[in-house]
């Protein structure tokens, strides 16, 4: 299990709710293993349990049954403070709803992981400024969240989930609040998160989305239904893979 | 009446719907109105006792005293029964001042020696045993509860023992620790208790330890109302004489309440505060839902007035409720209040149209100064915008968010959840001050030095009028400091719950459940350190209001510990709280805000 390449791995991964006839089977015994570097998009129906798998990976939903190994560490069995300490060191966040604090500008919801962590200020300002560059809002960094586009406060959350140099990005529907062109944005920022190395699991329903990545899981039920590895998608432009380019 | 109905139907929706609001606004209200009704009943409830121990007791009109004794004395004291006003009278007789131990207590004593048979007037009420016989004295029923003593003991008077026969009350002398209206000689008298004896046994104790001897004489008058006329029409009696009315008598029954009034007024008033901060809180952490709720109304045709009519209704019945409440508490309550002392009879009436008319008045106050911010959102927001209501959003502080970038992450997020929402901080700062000013109070009572009831100020006997206040200034600091803790758990949770999306996600961000929680305390005490701080000097300023001008102040120690432990109380208080609202799962908090 979790091997020296997989940054995170599950076996027989389960989260039920209710009981008895009211028992709904949100991951049914899952297994699953994501090498260093990989882009995993999982796929599904609502309902299917995608994101309740997310929440499992990165330790905000403890699970019914079955084993989460995150950097080659058990994490299901840790603490509440063991996983938060986890998250911040070793995940990141990013959510269709953004998730951004709204009092707080953009630099300084970038920075807010940092200071978790214990980072000193000068630390926090200077990961942040780096973040933002990297995502192209430098000149948006003392603007709030109101007063930025859908697609820029998603690439602020995606900065945020950066800024600690997580093992891994657990991204929910992304682009599920974004018009064409910002989730043409937030992409390329992914393509260029891959391209450097980060591994990272994005839940989807947007097939477009969905291949762009390197390795596709369908689910319905609960269930894997399909684990397909995809080929070529990285020699494409990602405007023409989805259909932007005109 | 369709719209009477409407209204009705709609303020018991509310009601049901926010049970708790309801039921703090109820209590809080109803602990205020007691106060203030216990307060401003005293006069009229201590009057009452006075009056119906005037009545069972034959009480005088006048009873004129002089500090001498002798024939000539008598001779001068008993011609004034010879006015015409007068229709009956008692005495004259002796009062000797001795000294009396009971049970090892020693106090100061006025032996009245009385006929074995009662008198037309100024007669006693024997409340158990019997009435003076020959060898036997009779204690007044307030001295005798301060001394333990009853009917069987036996007690020392002037170093004679004499056997207890009787307990009695007497509306002719104040209650006790003034049984002694003057001294020896006419001078100033020290705390006394009053005993009767029969009058050869007064007058076998006064000679036969040459004791002091005072003269009185007890007067009916023709109008019990011409006290006044009467004393001015006998200013040339042949020697110095002290006339005491019942008038002058019933006034000084207040002087062992001199204190409990300003205690309880204004601890009413403080206790009104800590009310309305409280559903204050509680109102703004449903601001969101009850905009919403205006914006349905609205939707569906109500009007303004309408909807303020629902939403002052709601909060004026509950506080109305509180009010009566209150007032029944009151009454129970008022005996205890009103008469520390055991010298009085009868039954407290119940709180006068005065005091009704008060509180009632504080309630509304209470209830419109509650619903007048939530009113007015329902009112000023625009349908569409009340329906899709959410919460405000708190406002950017730049200078705040770098400042707070250099603290540990628990006062990090504290500072910052303070700075969220800072009308609630101020709120939170101004009801720790007010406890804090109560518990001043209370220390400050506490560090008066006092003389006893004792002989020479002996503390063998308590003060009873010290000890009343002691008492009445620690059940409103009691009632204060329950509201303040009410109000700690509030201000808490509504704070966590304002804030669940952010804590959630600072949660995602590694943020841990101790963090959170610390940084929820954090808020709360960061509110209350300046509250605590201020209370004191504010506390002691409203003190020096009332107090006497040679009031000792509390040791600056006990000050600090007061400030001391109202934090840590706070922070206590919080743990509860922010622990739950730390432990919400992040998960589920999220899609909820998503949604």
């Amino acid at each position: 299990m979790n091997g020296p390449a997989a940054v995170v791995g599950v076996r027989g991964l389960a989260k039920h709710h209710g009981q008895g006839q009211s028992l709904v089977r949100a991951v049914d015994a899952v297994d699953l293993e994501v090498p260093r570097g990989q882009m995993l998009a999982v796929m599904g129906p609502s309902g299917c349990g995608k994101s309740t798998l997310l929440h499992l990976l990165g330790g905000l939903e403890r699970p019914s049954g079955g084993e989460v190994w995150l950097g080659g560490r058990r994490v299901d069995t840790l603490s509440e403070r063991a996983l938060a300490r986890l998250r911040r060191r070793s995940v990141g966040f990013v959510f269709q709803a953004f998730h951004l604090v709204e009092e707080l500008s953009a630099a300084e919801n970038v920075e807010l992981p940092v200071l978790l962590a214990g980072g000193s200020r000068r630390e926090a300002r200077r990961r942040a400024g780096r973040l933002l560059e990297r995502v192209g809002l430098t000149g948006r960094a003392g603007h709030l969240p109101s007063q930025l586009s859908g697609g820029q406060r998603q690439r602020v959350a995606v900065a945020r989930a950066m800024v600690n140099d997580p093992l891994i990005v657990l991204a929910d529907e992304p682009t599920g609040n974004l018009d064409t062109a910002a989730t043409l944005e937030v992409l390329r920022i992914f393509e260029e998160l891959r391209t450097a190395g980060q591994t990272l699991v994005m839940v989807t329903h947007d097939e477009r989305v969905a291949a762009t990545a390197d390795r596709l899981i369908s689910m319905r039920d609960g269930m894997f239904a399909d684990d397909t590895y995809l080929a070529g998608s990285h020699g494409r432009g990602l405007g023409g893979l989805i259909g932007l380019d005109g | 009446m369709g719209a009477v109905v409407l209204v009705a139907r709609l303020v018991l929706a509310g009601v049901r719907r926010r049970r708790a609001q309801a039921v703090m606004l109820v209590l809080a209200v109803a602990v205020a109105t007691a106060t203030m009704a216990s307060g401003l009943s005293l006069r009229g409830v201590s009057d009452a006792l006075y009056e119906r121990t005037r009545a069972a007791t034959a009480g005088p009109d006048v009873v004129v005293l002089s500090g001498e004794s002798g024939p000539a004395v008598t001779r001068a004291l008993a011609s004034l029964a010879d006015d015409p006003d007068v229709v009956a009278h008692h005495g004259p007789y002796r009062v000797v001042h001795a000294g009396l131990t009971a049970r090892g207590r020693t106090s100061n004593v006025v032996v009245h020696g009385f006929g074995e048979k009662p008198g037309a007037v100024n007669r006693p009420l024997v409340t158990s045993g019997r009435w003076v016989r020959p060898g036997g004295a009779v204690l007044e029923r307030g001295f005798a509860a301060a001394l333990g003593a009853g009917v069987g003991d036996r007690v020392a008077i002037g170093g004679r023992s004499y056997p207890v026969v009787g307990i009695a009350v007497a509306a002719a002398t104040s209650v006790y620790p003034w049984g002694a209206q003057i001294g020896p000689g006419g001078g100033p008298v020290d705390y006394s208790g009053l005993a009767w004896m029969t009058r050869s046994d007064a007058r076998d104790l006064a000679s036969s330890r040459d004791l002091p001897v005072t003269t009185a004489v007890d007067l009916k008058l023709r109008d019990p109302a011409a006290t006044g006329a009467f004393r001015e029409a006998h200013r040339e009696l042949p020697l110095v004489a002290h006339f005491h009315s019942w008038q002058f008598t019933a006034e000084q029954d207040m002087a062992i309440l001199r204190n409990s009034l300003p205690i309880l007024v204004v601890g009413s008033w403080l206790l009104s505060f800590l009310a309305v901060t409280g559903v204050a809180a509680l109102a703004a952490g449903r601001a969101v839902e009850q905009t919403r709720r205006a914006g349905l109304l609205k939707a569906v045709g109500a009007g303004p007035g309408l909807i303020a009519v629902v939403l002052l209704t709601e909060y004026l019945a509950l506080a109305l409720a509180g009010d009566v409440l209150g007032l029944v508490v009151a009454r129970l309550a008022a005996p205890l209040i009103a008469s520390p002392t055991a010298s009085r009879i009868g039954e407290a009436a119940g709180p006068g149209g005065v005091t009704v008319a008060a509180a009632t008045a504080l309630a509304v106050a209470v209830a419109v100064l509650s619903a007048l911010r939530p009113t007015l959102r329902a009112l000023r927001t625009a349908t569409v915008t009340a329906l899709g209501a959410t919460a405000r959003q708190p406002r950017h502080r730049p200078w705040l968010a770098a400042w707070s970038a250099l603290l540990p992450a628990p006062l990090l997020l504290g500072l910052r959840l303070t700075a969220r929402r800072p009308g609630r901080a101020v709120l939170q700062a101004c009801a720790t001050a007010t406890t804090v000013m109560g518990i001043v109070a209370l220390l400050t009572l506490y560090a008066q030095p006092e003389r006893g009831y004792g002989l020479d100020g002996s503390s063998v006997l308590p003060n009873l009028r010290g000890e009343h206040d002691r008492r009445l200034m620690l059940a409103v600091t009691v009632l204060l400091i329950v509201l303040a803790v009410v109000n700690t758990i509030t201000f808490t949770w509504t704070t966590a719950m304002a804030a669940r999306s952010n804590l959630a996600i600072a949660r995602t961000l590694g943020a841990t459940p101790g963090q959170v929680s610390a940084g929820l305390s954090a808020a709360q005490l960061l509110s209350s350190v300046p509250g605590a701080v201020v209370g004191v000097p504010l506390g002691t300023g409203l003190l020096s209001l009332f107090a006497a001008g040679n009031a000792a102040d509390p040791p600056s120690s006990w000050l600090l510990g007061a400030v001391v432990a109202t934090l840590v109380a706070t922070a206590a208080l919080t743990a509860l709280p922010t622990r739950l609202a730390a432990r919400r799962p992040v998960a589920q908090t999220l899609s909820a805000e998503s949604a």
